[in-house]
């Protein structure tokens, strides 16, 4: 079947050249039309669920608004997990869905559900609304908007933002939404004095329906004149402040009593939960520009980028609009590392060739298979919607040395059989028969690296996400080199490759001259080896145990972590702070910031803005870094001496936690919301108070078991509140019901939206409430006077207790439960018999009240699920590698022979690691399985010689000896290609170099070894793994062949 | 050499289970090992003893502006702050009527002009006597209602002039029940009228011994001298009532109080730094706050800037579980 198939290929040659360049030419467009990211989206699959209810505190929010929701989405298929926080005025819902499910399906059905959720939801509590369609890699470009002239308000420059600006941004294919932060939004303020309700004897309910009443247009049809249509309308919204003033709330003998006679009436600042400063000295108004889900980084960007070109020129005159972080700078830095790496590979692999193939022409024929196969791999990206990145395209720049392999293969026998062959043999024949001889093992080696990836197509998660790009490219692009080797290389070296007499070189089975230098040494060497098996078993076996002994003092980490290039100085602040002090403290950070030279400005959000893309409380702000070029910089560079200058700067700022992280990372560790620690107790139940006295006590118990270290019980308390306690027996006293007391509670303190006024399209809510000084103390709010229906006016404070009290900061459940979680790291032991220590500890001094629930989760989890399912796809992997070997070779030996390269490459990988100081990483443990695959064919490569030489009658010591020295050529070859394919991920400093790194590290470790131990150990040991020269043997050998 | 074979093989075999049993292991072990390494950590690393005292340079105070001062005594002035209403002086007030019913035949005075006592204010004809008589005002003040229109024919049911003596007004001032025990006669009041109406003070001469019915408010009354004329009545106020002052051995600015873990605390300043000291707050006004235990005169405290040092001290906590 195969050897038709190449058959029909060499005898098409047009075709196949043609079938060729079409394939090359469709990867080239595919590879025009690729989205380009930085980074894969780790992001999970997730619809979020936004309701804004301002003013209500964390326990209303979750009892009214985020369990109506979150019951809703119980039961949609397709949900893993519901998780929820009911923050002070926002309830966020985050229905989290298999990788699988469309994200356009979830979101059709969370927003079937939602239409169920917003009936249970009481009148006046928000309205949930789904987040924008994006993941955490959405965020690709932040601006502020800068005022040259300083005459433009807050409130203006926000009113600039929202109705300008993101008006015209959104109009971008492949944004999905703008969201602006800092400044004022504005707001028609009516500010009611309390004593002229007394005075004119009118309540707040009827100011506010007065308000209601004199604002609005309405259409009365048409009426007929002289055979014309004329519509009628009829004007009457109130247009600003002067409308406002005028409006009549009561009529006294026939004086009117206007608005302006109770209240002060003008525009003011909605209230926020969130700012933007910058540079320690004033605030600035932002927007963030929020990229649709699938769509391409790159386009959307560039798209983005001239719109504001053209948004800057119908600004107002010395406003402009200031991008202060792009993913576009990632992108291209992210690209840049691994085409670099991929153009530089391909040198290093070409010049290789040169040096091993002895020849222009072969080096020309091995050499096409890059381009053939990259594009190849491209083109079936595009078709199965990958994405370029550092990650796919790094799979690409790593499997540069392999993709030659095969050809290089056929080629070389190609080359010796035309050498050989007789003046009056036919090319073709020749050509055809060696390709046929190959063809068989090209493929079995071929398919067993592709195989050994297909552990990495099961990896779940962040990693799954991260390193599945990769695993699919090699796989795609060995696929190329597969077709490259079996159908085109023997066309192309028919067409290229000259015939053995008119070769310079001549002689029949000359190697090139690089080959013969090595063979020298390389003879003796083998020899030895062959002679005593057993110290070459010793050899390896010491080997084994060098590695053996390094693998524990190797340290570990999870991923590397990617640079982005971009440093946010992240603030955690008192969860009880006040927005001003928390912009103080902010702006305080900044200017020290600013007192290191390299930093050029400080940009920093405190809370959030427009309700999407952020849900931080104003206790956390996020500072992103500007810093000069770095020709500017006192230090030699690097984003890690930059961070190491600031952690110096800032020391120690009292009251606040200072981390260091970056955009991208931040917003997905955001979006994942799991526990960072490797361990975490979750205790579900109904009572807040409990559960904390709960956690504490887990908290202390899990603290005393051996191994236990950061212990830490997640902080739920710790925001202020002034409750007012209705008094049922005062109310009743005075006939007041208790909504009547809280509707003036909530419009007096908290205000009343009472319509909007309309300036053109713009719209700006009207906020009625009392004057800031008859509001803005307890003891103001105290003075708060409820008429009862009487006719009597009493103080709040008579009907209703007011205390100061600590209370939640957020309500998080999961599952439709509350739950507290302590968090835990395991050192020194492993966290399976720890879990199970604890858990007995727990289950014997924690009595825990009925209905409440502990768990264990946290990254161990997912890390005991990783390893059950690797555990199963390792072995079938390797049985699968076994089956292909035992089909290649049909010998159980010869397969065993060749699995020994496994163990053996593992070593220099080991070794690589440690020399180079890196730490076993999942990355780390990519390279570990593209080593199997490299090392696996060496082996083949070896062995299917071996077994030639031997059925051609030729002893086995000798042909042990005689086979290395032969093969040394392709070895070699192979092993190099791959090395210095791999050289400049290396030696890269590139942004995401220190993702691909460790795998080069593991890969190029690993292959010195294995080609060390494939030259000498397999010749050493064939003897114990050769199919026995016999008959039985001889006779397998011919049928299969 | 048959055997040796054998032998050989089955050492192979032997080695074989061994090296795919390592890379098996080797392979397994990543994923384990590499949980380890959560550098994740900034910031908890230094919690390990809990400290229960703040250390802050001068630069520190001054970027973050914590103040500190002296512990000391302080006048504190508890007051209420109520609602009321100008109300003409009840005692200063005459409704003049005519003393025969009869036709008006001159009107002499309009709302508003001022009369001295004996003033001739309108001439009306009697009905019985069919002679003129004049009606006179009873004291000195303002007309400041008439009823009386050339022609009308008017009784002595019927109230012909109000005349008011508005160089005292009354401030009546609503006292709500919780707070009548604490108002007396003689406590000095502050009113104010708003609208840019200077404010007057004056001393409480009388709170009612009743309740009114339908409002459940007393009344207390403040006479305010009006010589200019600014307290007119049917004005209404809102009355600072100092209930009571108090001379406190030890006081603070209500900035200096700070809530932590659950106790009411004052930051001392201590050899080792700043330190959270529980306190019993006891009487307070509007700006200030008795300390009656764990303060004593003359130490040192942080009166301005203490949220920053409580901030620091709960530090450890707030990392929480979803800031990383």
């Amino acid at each position: 079947m195969l050897e038709r198939l190449m058959e029909f290929s060499l005898g098409n040659r047009l075709l196949v050249i043609v079938v060729a360049l079409l394939v090359m030419g469709a990867g080239y467009f595919a590879y025009t039309r690729l989205p380009v990211d930085a980074f894969p989206d780790v992001s999970p699959n997730l619809v979020q669920v936004f309701t804004v209810t301002e003013g209500l505190a964390p326990e209303e929010i979750e009892k009214y608004v985020t369990f109506p929701v979150e019951a809703a989405m119980t039961g949609l298929p397709g949900v893993e997990k519901v998780r929820s926080i009911s923050n002070f005025g926002l309830s966020v819902v985050n229905v989290y869905f298999q990788d699988s499910l469309d994200i356009y399906f979830a979101r059709q059905i969370v927003g079937e559900r939602l239409q169920e959720a917003r009936e249970q939801i009481p009148e006046g509590f928000g309205d949930p609304e789904m987040g924008p369609i994006s993941t955490g890699m959405g965020l690709v470009l932040f601006y502020f908007l800068d005022d040259t002239t300083g005459e433009y308000s807050l409130e203006e420059m926000r009113t600039i933002q929202d109705w300008l600006v993101k008006f015209h941004l959104q109009t971008v294919p492949g944004v999905t939404e703008v969201l602006g932060i800092g400044g004022h939004e504005k707001q028609f303020h009516i500010e009611i004095r309390p004593e002229q309700l007394l005075r004119y004897d009118v309540t707040l309910d009827e100011v506010i329906d007065r308000v209601r009443s004199n604002n609005l247009n309405v259409g009365a049809q048409f009426i007929e004149k002289n055979a014309e249509e004329f519509v009628v309308r009829s004007v009457g919204l109130a247009t600003g402040t002067e409308d406002l003033r005028s409006i009549v709330i009561k009529t006294e003998d026939g004086t009117p009593i206007f608005l302006s006679d109770l209240a002060e009436i003008g525009t003011g600042a909605a209230v926020r939960r969130g700012l933007q400063t910058r540079n320690g000295v004033g605030e600035v108004v932002s927007g963030q520009v929020v990229k649709l889900f699938g769509t391409n980084s790159s386009t959307v960007i560039s798209d983005v980028e001239s719109k504001l070109e053209e948004i800057n020129r119908i600004l107002p005159e010395g406003v402009r609009i200031v991008p202060y972080y792009q993913q576009k700078d990632l992108v291209e830095a992210a690209v840049r590392t691994v085409t670099n790496a991929l153009l530089q590979g391909i040198v290093l692999v070409a010049v290789v060739l040169l040096i091993f193939m002895g020849g222009l022409r072969p080096s020309v024929v091995v050499a096409l298979s890059l381009p053939f196969s990259v594009l190849f791999a491209v083109l079936l990206m595009e078709r199965f919607g990958l994405s370029a990145n550092l990650m796919s395209l790094g799979g690409l720049a790593i499997a540069i040395g392999m993709m030659v392999d095969g050809t290089i293969v056929m080629v070389e026998n190609v080359d010796r059989r035309l050498r050989l062959a007789g003046r009056d043999e036919s090319r073709l024949r020749v050509i055809s028969q060696a390709c046929g001889e190959v063809g068989r093992p090209i493929l079995f080696a071929i398919s067993i690296i592709i195989l050994v990836f297909v552990p990495l197509f099961t990896l779940q998660g962040v990693e799954g996400k991260t390193f599945r790009p990769l695993a699919y490219t090699v796989a795609m692009a060995m696929l190329g080199s597969l077709v490259f080797a079996l159908f085109l290389a023997p066309t192309f070296s028919s067409l290229l490759m000259r015939s053995g007499r008119k070769s310079r070189e001549g002689g029949a089975g000359e190697e090139p001259r690089i080959v013969r230098w090595l063979q020298v040494p390389y003879r003796p060497v083998v020899g030895f080896f062959v002679r005593r098996r057993w110290t070459a078993a010793v050899l390896a076996a010491a080997l084994l145990v060098v590695g053996a002994m390094i693998v524990p003092r190797l340290g570990s980490e999870f991923t590397p972590k990617l640079r982005e290039g971009t440093i946010v100085v992240r603030l955690t602040m008192a969860p009880s702070i006040s927005l001003s002090e928390s912009q103080r403290t902010t702006r305080i950070v900044e200017r020290r910031l600013l007192a290191i030279p390299e930093i050029r400005e400080v940009i920093s959000r405190i809370g959030r803005g427009e309700v999407g893309a952020h849900t931080d409380p104003i206790n956390s702000a996020e500072m992103y870094v500007l810093l000069a070029p770095e020709s500017e910089w006192r230090i030699s560079g690097g984003q890690e001496e930059i961070e190491d200058l600031i952690r110096e700067e800032l020391g120690n700022v009292p009251g606040v936690l200072v981390n260091l992280t970056q955009p991208i990372e931040m917003t997905v560790d955001e979006l994942l919301e799991g526990v960072r620690a490797e361990l975490a107790v979750k205790i579900f139940g109904d009572d807040l108070d409990v559960l904390m006295v709960q956690a504490a006590n887990v908290a202390a118990i899990v603290g005393q078991v051996p191994g236990a270290a950061d212990v830490q019980v997640d902080q739920v308390s710790g925001t202020p509140q002034l409750l007012l306690r209705i008094d049922r027996k005062a109310i009743a006293r005075y006939g007041i019901n208790v909504d009547e007391v809280q509707e003036v509670i909530r419009a007096a303190i908290g205000g009343e939206v009472a319509g909007q006024i309309y300036e053109g399209i713009r719209r700006f809510d009207i906020l009625v409430r009392y004057v800031p000084d008859a509001r803005s103390t307890a003891e103001d709010i105290r003075h708060v006077l409820i008429t009862a229906p009487g006719g009597a006016r009493v103080p709040l404070d008579q009907l209703a207790s007011i205390e100061e009290i600590i209370g939640p900061r957020q309500i998080t459940r999961e599952d439709n439960q509350r739950f507290v979680s302590i968090q835990c790291n395991v050192v020194g032991r492993d966290i399976g018999s720890f879990v199970a220590e604890a858990q007995d500890a727990i289950d014997d001094s924690v009595d825990l009240p009925p209905g409440y629930l502990v768990t264990w989760g946290g990254q161990f989890r997912l890390q005991q699920e990783a390893n059950r399912r690797l555990a199963v796809v390792v072995p079938v992997t390797l049985l699968f590698v076994f089956l292909l070997l035992f089909g290649s070779f049909g010998s159980i030996r010869n397969s065993l022979l060749i699995l020994l390269n496994i163990p053996l490459a593992l070593v220099g990988g080991v070794v690589g690691l440690w020399l180079t100081g890196q730490n076993l990483s999942v990355p780390a443990s990519v390279g570990f399985i593209a080593l199997f695959g490299i090392a696996l064919e060496n082996g083949m490569v070896l062995v299917t010689y071996l077994n030639q030489l031997l059925r051609d009658g030729v002893p086995l010591a000798e042909a042990s000896i005689q086979g290395a020295c032969q093969r040394l050529r392709p070895v070699l070859m192979t092993a190099t290609t791959t090395a210095l394919g791999l050289f400049p991920l290396l030696f890269s400093h590139g942004t995401g170099s220190e993702v691909q790194r460790p795998l080069a590290t593991v890969v190029v470790g690993g292959l010195f070894t294995s080609t060390l131990l494939t030259l000498l150990v397999i010749p050493a040991f064939y003897p114990w793994f050769a199919v026995k020269t016999g008959q039985e043997s001889r006779t397998v050998m011919e049928n299969r062949s | 050499m048959k055997n040796s074979s054998i032998r050989f093989q089955l050492n192979c075999k032997l080695f074989e289970l061994l090296i795919m049993t390592v890379a098996f292991l080797a392979i397994l072990a990543h994923p384990v090992l590499a949980q380890e390494g959560d550098d994740d950590h900034d910031g908890h690393g230094h919690g390990e003893e809990q400290k229960d005292w703040v250390r802050l340079d001068q630069d520190e105070m001054r970027e973050f502006g914590v103040v500190v001062s002296e512990a000391g005594s302080a006048v504190l002035e508890q007051t209420l702050e109520l609602p009321g209403e100008i109300r003409a002086d009840d005692n200063a007030l005459a409704h003049i009527v005519p003393r025969f019913s009869g036709i008006v035949t001159e009107v002499r005075a309009q709302v508003g002009d001022r009369v001295v006592a004996r003033d001739i204010l309108a001439v009306i004809e009697s009905d019985e006597s069919l002679s003129p008589y004049e009606m006179k005002t009873l004291i000195s003040g303002t007309v400041i209602d008439k009823h009386i229109t050339l022609g009308e024919a008017v009784s002595r049911e019927h109230a012909g002039f109000i005349i008011a003596d508005l160089s005292n007004v009354w401030a009546d001032i609503t006292v709500y029940q919780r707070d009548l025990t604490r108002v007396s006669d003689g406590q000095r009041v502050t009113i104010d009228g708003g609208d840019h109406l200077p404010g007057a003070s004056g001393r409480i001469s009388y709170v009612a011994p009743i309740v009114n019915e339908k409002t459940r408010t007393a009344l207390a009354r403040v006479v305010l001298p009006n010589d200019s004329g600014v307290w007119r009545p049917g004005t209404f106020i809102t009355a600072q009532v100092v209930v009571d002052r108090l001379d406190v051995p030890v006081a603070v600015p209500r900035t200096a109080l700070q809530m932590f873990q659950g106790h009411d605390v004052v930051f001392v300043q201590t050899d080792e730094g700043f330190a959270p000291r529980p306190v019993v707050v006891g009487r307070a006004d509007r700006n200030h706050l008795e300390i009656v235990s764990g303060l004593a005169p003359g130490e040192f405290y942080v009166s301005q800037g203490g949220f920053t040092l409580k901030a620091e001290l709960g530090k450890e906590s707030f990392g929480g579980g979803h800031d990383h």
